[in-house]
Formats: C-alpha cells, structure tokens, sequence
C-alpha cells in the first residue's frame, strides 16, 4: 500500500489549491472517471423519472387528442420560445465555464458562470410570468382548476382539459425544480470555484454540475415540442 | 480518525489487532463514518429492525386470520386495521427490508473486499445512501403514527387517492427510500467498474459481486419510475390532478404500468443479491469451483434485462389489451431460462462437493429447496389463462412469499450466517444456528404450503375474514408462522449473544478462496494490509486448504 | 484516512488527468445550430403537417438533444461506459413507452368478451373515440 498522498498538479495564475485524491483511489483519473461515471447514472435515473411523465404524456395525448390540441394553442408560445432561447444561451455558457475550468482560468470561469446563473433566472422569471397569466384565468393544476369566463368557452365541448393542465403544470413544475437546484449548485460552484478549488487538476464539479445543467436543458428541449408546438 | 500507534511486531500477539471496528471510537466515528464496512453494519442492524417490524405486523396477520370471523379485528369492531396492517407488513418488508438488506448490509461489506477494493467507490454517497433510508423509515414510522395507510404496498389508484392522507407521507417515504437504493445501486455500478484490483477481470469477479452489479443496473434504472410515480400519486392525492383518477378522465391502469415498471424489476432487486449471496454460500461450503461460472454471470445480466419486458404479468386482470397482455405472458416464460440455469449451477456445484452442513449451507438448502418451489409455481402465474383464475388469491400470496421471503431472506441470513465470523469477528453457537435453520424450513413449508392449497381453491387475499370451509388451512398457516417467528427469535439472541460472549473467530473461518476472505479477520481499516493481485482465473480455487492442511 | 498517511510527508503529484477541451469556435457553433433548430421548429409549428406534427418536432428535438450530448456534454469523447449508460436508459425508457403505449393502443382489438356492454370494454380505447 503506498502511503504517499497523491496530488494532482495546481496551476499558477489564480489562487488555487492543491486537489488531493482520495485515499481509495489509486491515480487521478480513477478518481476522475468514477465520479463522472456515478454522475451519468444519476443522469440516467434524471431520464427514467422524466421519461415516466413524458410516456403519461404521450398516451393522454392520443387519448384526448382534440382537447391537447386546443390546449396547447393557449399556451404563449412566444414566451416559450424566449425560455428555450434563454435556456440553450445557459448550457452554452455552462459549456464555455467547463472549458475555463478545464484551462485553470479562473476568472473566465467565474464569468461564464454568473452569466449561467443569470440566464437561469431569466427562465424562472418568464415562467413566473407564464404561470401567473394562468392562474390570474383561474386555470390551476388539479381539482383547482376553474377557468374563468374568458378562458372558459376555449374548454367548451373538450373532455377533461384539466389533464393537458396537471401535466403542463407538473412537467414544467418538476423541471424548474431542477432549474431552481441547478442555480444553487451553480452558485456553490462560483463560491468555490473563487476560492481557487476547481482548476485543469480538480474540475470534476464543475464538470458534473455542467452535466447537470446540460440534462436540464435536453430535458426542456423536449418539453418545450410537446407542450407549446405539437398541439 | 486513527491514531497510528506504532505496533512492535513481536508485540502482535498480545495485545488485540486493529481491525475497522475498533480502530477509533465514540459516536460520530460511526455516525459519521465514511467506512464501507462499517455502514454495512449499521444497515445490516437497520434492515434486520426493519425485518422484526414487518415481522410483528406479519404474525398479526396470522392472529387475526386464526377464525373466520377474525380475532383481532371483527365486524363489529371494523376490519380498516387489518387492512393497515398487511399494508405495513409489505411495506416494511418490501422497501425497508428485502430491497436494502442485501445490498445495503452484506454486499457492503463483502463487495469491496471480493473486489480488493479499499471502499466503495463513492463513500460519502453511501453513507447518505443510509441516511437517506433512516429518513425514509422515519416517514414511513410518521405515517402510521398519522393514521396509516390501507391501500397494501402497491398503493394502487383510484383507492389510493381517496383513503387517509397518511398515503402522501407513506408515499414520500418510498420516494426517499427509492433514492437512498439507487445511492447504493450506482455506488455498486462504479465501484465494479473502476476500482477492481489490478488482476480483478471481470471473468475474475465473484458470482456475488456479478448478482449485485445486475440488481444495481436494475435500481439505477427502474427506481426513478417509482420516484415519478409515487410523487404524481401524492400529486393526485393533494391536487387531484387527476392522471391516476378516473374521475378527472384519467386511467388507473396507467398507475400500474408506471407501478410494475418498477416493482417488478424491484422483485429481482431482491432475489438477485441472494442468488449472488447463494452462489458464495455452496461453492465455499461445498468446496468446489462454481458449476458454470460465466453462464451464472450471464444469466444474472439477463434476468435484469427480461425484468423490464414481463411487469404486464401482474395486471392479467386489470383491463389491459388482450395482445400485450400475449405478449407479457409469454416473455414471462423467458425468465425460467436464466433461473433455471442458476437452479441446475448451484445443485451441481453441490453435487460430489465436500459438503459441510454448517448453519449457512443449511439456509442455502433451504433456498435451494423453497425458491424451486417459488419459481416453479410462477410458471402457474406467468400463464395468462391460470392467472385469471389464481389472480389475487393466496396461491400468489404464497408464491411471492416462497420467492422473497423464503428465497430472499433465507439467502439474507445465510449471507449473514456466512460472513458473521469476518464482519464481527465473533462465532455464534453453530448447534443453535442450525436448529434456527430447520425452524425455519419447517416454519415455512407449514405456513406457505396450506396457502397454497387455499389459494388454488379460491381463498381471496387481503381479506380480513374467509368462509369457515377454509379456517384448517388458515391455523395451520397461522401454527407455521409462529414456528418461523420462533426460528428467527432464536437467531437473534443467539447472533446478539455472540457479539457480546462469541468465541472470536479464527482468520479464514470457513476457508473461503475470494478476497474477502483472504484478509484479516475482522478486516482491516483500509481492508487490506498488501493491495491484492488476483492472478488466476480459478477463482473459486480450494486446493490452497489442503495444502494448508499438508503443512501442518 | 489520507490523513493519516500525511503525517509520513510524502506527496505524490499525478499528472496523468488529461480531460478533452473543446474550442470556444466548437460550442459557439453548436449553440448557433441549436439557436437555428429552435427558430425552425417553431417555425414549422405554424403550419399544420396532420399526424406529422409530433413527428417532425420530435425528430428536430432529437437532433437539438443529439448536439447537446455529444458537444456540450462531452460524451463523444467520453468513456464508452458512460455513453453505454446513457444510451441504455434511453433503450430502457422505450421498453416503458413501447409497451404501455401498445396497450393502449390494443384495447378491446379481440373479440367483445360477452355480457359485457361495450362501453364499459371500450372505455379506455383510443379507437372508440
């Protein structure tokens, strides 16, 4: 058993700290490839969680084709479209701070993470604005829902509209509950990643996170079809 | 944590070795320990809790079932407690203890060893793998305390959403227990995959570590269904959002696809790490390489596979279309091809083996002899056309229980039998064990074999009282179980006592060939004093024994 | 542990990590594709192709998924585990949509079962509609 420590080289140019491998670990990149390995099985699992509600989805689609059709058209496209933008300029972003990190520059990778962060909340607030222009039309998940008079006779003659709703509500919800983490961990990273942590020795975090952030943009790229285009 | 101490050679003998259980002390240096082994003790003291509770809850069952009318609940006092009871009774049983019992106690602790690994690949994520499942039982524990629920452990819709609120709790504490087995699953996924010691082949790794890496694919892959589902139904409890509830155009079947999706991957969640732990149990202790290595590997990853094709088989009377329900039945039959093979491998490793009848090769006969049992009558159930008729009856009630607790738990505490000596470094009293076993064989073929036989002739399951025709069968099952009950008593005391008053056990008890047993007994803080080289790919090897034996 | 060990002085410097690198030019180029997949599938979603529409939203959706998994996330360069891993929960996933969308899609195909109003048998049938 050897009993030196191991490190990974630190860079100059930024007040980094030494990474060191844990002890259970033989080299570096095992350690590296086994958190990036755990990290995408945690994805997977990210994907089957997901993949549960858009299969719902899909059958109440085709169930209640006519009703999702309408549904959909009330949905604010433009809007939608915004988030997308605003969403795929954040993984672009996340993708460029993983690069500084990968390049220990340090400062970069702070700004391309604020600009992460900053992006990610512009998506919270156009949702914000989405969901309170339903809510002020009494249009609410669940057994709450009861449209008022302008948006009623859009329901007239459609069953159950109150499914294309939960789902809309629950997908969107759960996803921007994973936007909502995503800003945290982000904002851990900044914290971190100022205190010189994360370099080309030690950007496995940042490395994840940015896996992370970009599962949840994949994850909007399919909600946003299915719920404000296809029907 | 440790303070290294510097140990004089000669001086080893006298005072006791450094070992992971008392290389530091207090509180927090177990609460907050980052050790594999030690989290495997701790789960392993969790799980067996687990098993006592759902155990109690399964006896009272058996109390009130005693007479037709029932004995503890009646129609005069309201049958809803009965209904609570075996719901708790399954849930107990099924998410807090047949699911992270093997995983999360033995293949902890044996996984890295076998793999001559130092931990497990992720040792902060286990460790919160086990909170996360003390969180869990705390909910579970919180949602009885609030009025349990009465929907059984399946939590089927639209029952589910209209009964107790306790169901969201309930609900949640499936969610969390979900994430903490998913925890343990990718930590199992990665640490097979980058942290074999050098020599370690894939074709070099024990038939245990194989079991576990299948059951892990199948947590990491099919929990998350569950986690979405058991969320939507608290939804709908809440919100009533009405996916799950007719009332607002949704399909209650569709909360059994999404249920089964994942429940009946979770059933080989909890049969394969026992047929991983069955494996080690009969080549160690009938001294002869395992029959069929690389098919028994094999099978392990296709029954994970064929898992996630046959869930339809449970809902054969639950309105789904004719043709899938063809097709799930017949991909049900491709289960036996795998389980067969592992049924055929481990008789003919025993067979012309050197068998010692120790305590822990009697629990893997017993296996051996109930989960044919098992198997064989889930061919009866697998076939669209018996289904209809034994659907819901105590023929599956017995069936299930000849798999999970007769197969499942027996392989648990012949797992725990076996690797008692290297976890605690203590021997029970073998006589008492092995008195323990035959209880248990006995206590089941008298409570399950009666269920059988009702089960066949229409007796419904989930009922708190039955036409008087069936009540012989129903004490019997009843005298069964307070048999089994007295087999598992016995083997906590005797357990418990060992740890306190057991002879310490010698290096090596059973002369197992893998790594985890060639290591100190108990092992070693860092598992290993020499990092291992596996060279040889007989790895199920005993001829080192009768060398042994030559030497001296 | 490693602590433990640290008190022996010695420290190791591992040089072996070398992760891929993309070019900024690379990202910035999948993100201009994957702003101009955006524009055509909102574009696409004002005129009505009939039972295409999912189809052509879907296919455009994974071909924006397609860019950000390989580019983005890296796993064109990536270890063959984890791109096995990944693409496996997809296969997996469509085991989940495969058969519980071919039941219901299935229902009441066979004959009536008799004494049953066809109502009650066609509940859940998408053809009945």
């Amino acid at each position: 058993m050897s009993h030196a420590v191991l490190e990974t080289p630190t860079p100059s140019g930024g007040n980094f700290r030494p990474h060191k491998v844990a002890h259970h670990f033989t080299s570096a990149v095992q350690e590296f490839q086994s958190l990036k390995l755990a990290f995408w099985l945690f994805l997977v699992t990210e994907v089957m969680l997901f993949g549960g509600l858009f299969a719902g989805y899909y059958i109440y689609h085709e169930q209640y084709l006519e009703t999702f059709v309408a549904c959909g058209k009330l949905l604010n496209r433009e809007l939608g479209s915004l988030n997308t933008i605003i969403l795929l300029t954040s993984s672009w972003t996340m993708a460029m701070g993983v690069r500084a990190c990968q390049r220990s520059k340090q400062r970069e990778m702070i700004n391309w993470l604020w600009l992460t962060v900053l992006c990610a909340c512009g998506f919270m607030v156009v949702k914000y604005f989405e969901y309170t222009a339903k809510f002020d039309h009494g249009v609410f998940p669940g057994s709450f829902f009861a449209p008022d008079e302008t948006y009623a006779p859009f329901f007239e003659g459609l069953l159950h509209p109150n499914i294309f709703f939960s789902f809309y509500f629950t997908m969107t919800g759960i996803h921007g509950f994973h936007v909502l983490l995503g800003i945290f961990a982000i904002l851990w990273l900044i914290w971190q990643g100022g205190k010189g942590r994360f370099h080309a020795g030690f950007s496995a975090p940042v490395d994840l996170i940015g896996l992370y952030w970009h599962i949840v943009d994949l994850i909007w790229i399919f909600l946003f079809p299915l719920l404000y285009l296809v029907p | 944590m440790t303070t290294n101490v510097p140990v004089a050679d000669v001086a080893i003998e006298e005072q006791p070795k450094e070992n992971y259980l008392n290389c530091s002390k207090g509180f927090w240096s177990w609460a907050g320990t980052l050790d594999h082994k030690r989290i495997g003790v701790m789960y392993l003291i969790g799980t067996t809790m687990a098993f006592l509770t759902g155990g109690i809850f399964a006896l009272g069952i058996r109390v009130q079932l005693w007479s037709p009318d029932g004995v503890m609940f009646t129609q005069e006092t309201g049958l809803a407690g009965y209904n609570q009871m075996f719901t708790l009774h399954g849930v107990f049983m099924v998410f807090m203890f047949i699911i992270p019992a093997i995983p999360g106690a033995l293949a902890n602790f044996a996984l890295p060893l076998m793999l001559g690994a130092k931990d497990v690949a992720l040792p902060r994520l286990n460790l919160a793998s086990f909170y996360l499942w003390l969180i869990g039982t705390g909910f579970a524990i919180y949602s009885i305390l609030t009025g349990a629920v009465d929907t059984g452990w399946t939590f089927y819709t639209p029952y589910s959403i209209q009964t107790e609120q306790s169901v969201v709790s309930m609900g949640l504490a499936v969610f969390i227990l979900g994430f903490s087995s998913i925890f343990t699953g990718m930590n199992f996924i990665v640490t097979c995959h980058k942290l074999r010691a050098p020599g370690q082949t894939w074709f070099r790794m024990p038939l245990f570590c194989w079991a576990i890496y299948a059951t892990a694919i199948l947590q990491v892959l099919a929990t998350p269904v569950l986690g979405i589902t058991v969320l939507m139904l608290a939804f709908e409890h809440l919100y009533h959002i009405g996916i799950f509830d007719p009332a607002y155009g949704g399909d209650p079947v569709l909360f059994q696809h999404f249920f089964w999706f994942y429940s009946h991957p979770a059933v080989y969640i909890m049969i394969l790490p026992g047929m991983g732990v069955i494996s080690e149990v009969v080549s160690v202790h009938a001294r002869k390489p395992l029959f069929g290595y690389r098919l028994m590997a094999f099978s392990a990853i296709s029954i994970a596979v064929i898992s996630f094709i046959v869930w339809g088989h449970h809902m054969f009377t639950s309105g789904q279309s004719e043709f899938v329900m063809m097709a799930f039945s017949f991909l049900t039959f491709l289960v036996a091809i795998p389980t067969a093979i592992k049924e055929f491998s481990w008789v003919a490793t025993i067979w012309k083996g050197s068998i010692a009848l120790t305590a822990p090769m009697l629990y893997a006969m017993a296996f051996l002899v109930i989960f044919s049992i098992g198997g064989l009558t889930g061919i009866f159930l697998g076939a669209l056309s018996t289904d209809i008729h034994l659907h819901d009856t105590y023929f599956v009630v017995a069936h299930f229980h000849a798999v999970m607790m007769g197969s499942t738990a027996l392989a648990f505490f012949a797992g725990v039998h076996h690797w008692w000596p290297q976890i605690f470094g203590k021997m029970y009293n073998e006589t008492l064990a092995k008195i323990s076993a035959c209880f248990t064989l006995v206590g089941f073929m008298v409570t399950f074999l009666p269920q059988f036989m009702m089960g066949s002739q229409g007796m419904p399951r989930r009922y708190a009282t039955y036409l008087p025709e069936w009540q012989g069968y129903h004490q019997v099952s009843t005298i069964g179980a307070f048999i089994l009950g007295t087999g598992f008593a016995l083997m906590i005391g005797y357990l418990v006592h060992s740890l306190f008053a057991g002879k310490p056990a010698r290096e090596n008890y059973w002369g197992g060939a893998t790594l985890d047993w060639k290591t100190a007994t108990p092992p070693v803080h860092t598992n290993f004093d020499e990092d291992p080289v596996v060279t040889t790919d007989e790895i199920y090897d005993y001829s080192f024994l009768s060398e042994e034996k030559g030497k001296a | 542990m490693a602590d433990a060990h640290a008190e022996h002085g010695e420290v190791q410097i591992d040089e072996s990590l070398k992760t891929h690198v993309c070019s900024g030019g690379q990202f910035f180029g999948v993100y201009i594709a994957l702003l101009f997949l955006t524009i055509v599938t909102v574009g696409v979603s004002y005129f009505d192709f009939g039972d295409f529409n999912m189809l052509i939203a879907m296919a455009i959706a994974s071909c924006k998924a397609a860019l950000v998994m390989a580019i983005f996330m890296h796993l064109r360069w990536d270890t063959p585990i984890n791109n096995i891993a990944f693409i496996g929960s997809l296969i997996f996933l469509s085991l989940l949509f495969l058969f519980t969308v071919a039941d219901f899609s299935t229902r009441s195909d066979m004959e009536p079962v008799h004494g049953i109003p066809a109502e009650v048998n066609n509940a859940f049938d998408w053809k009945s509609k």
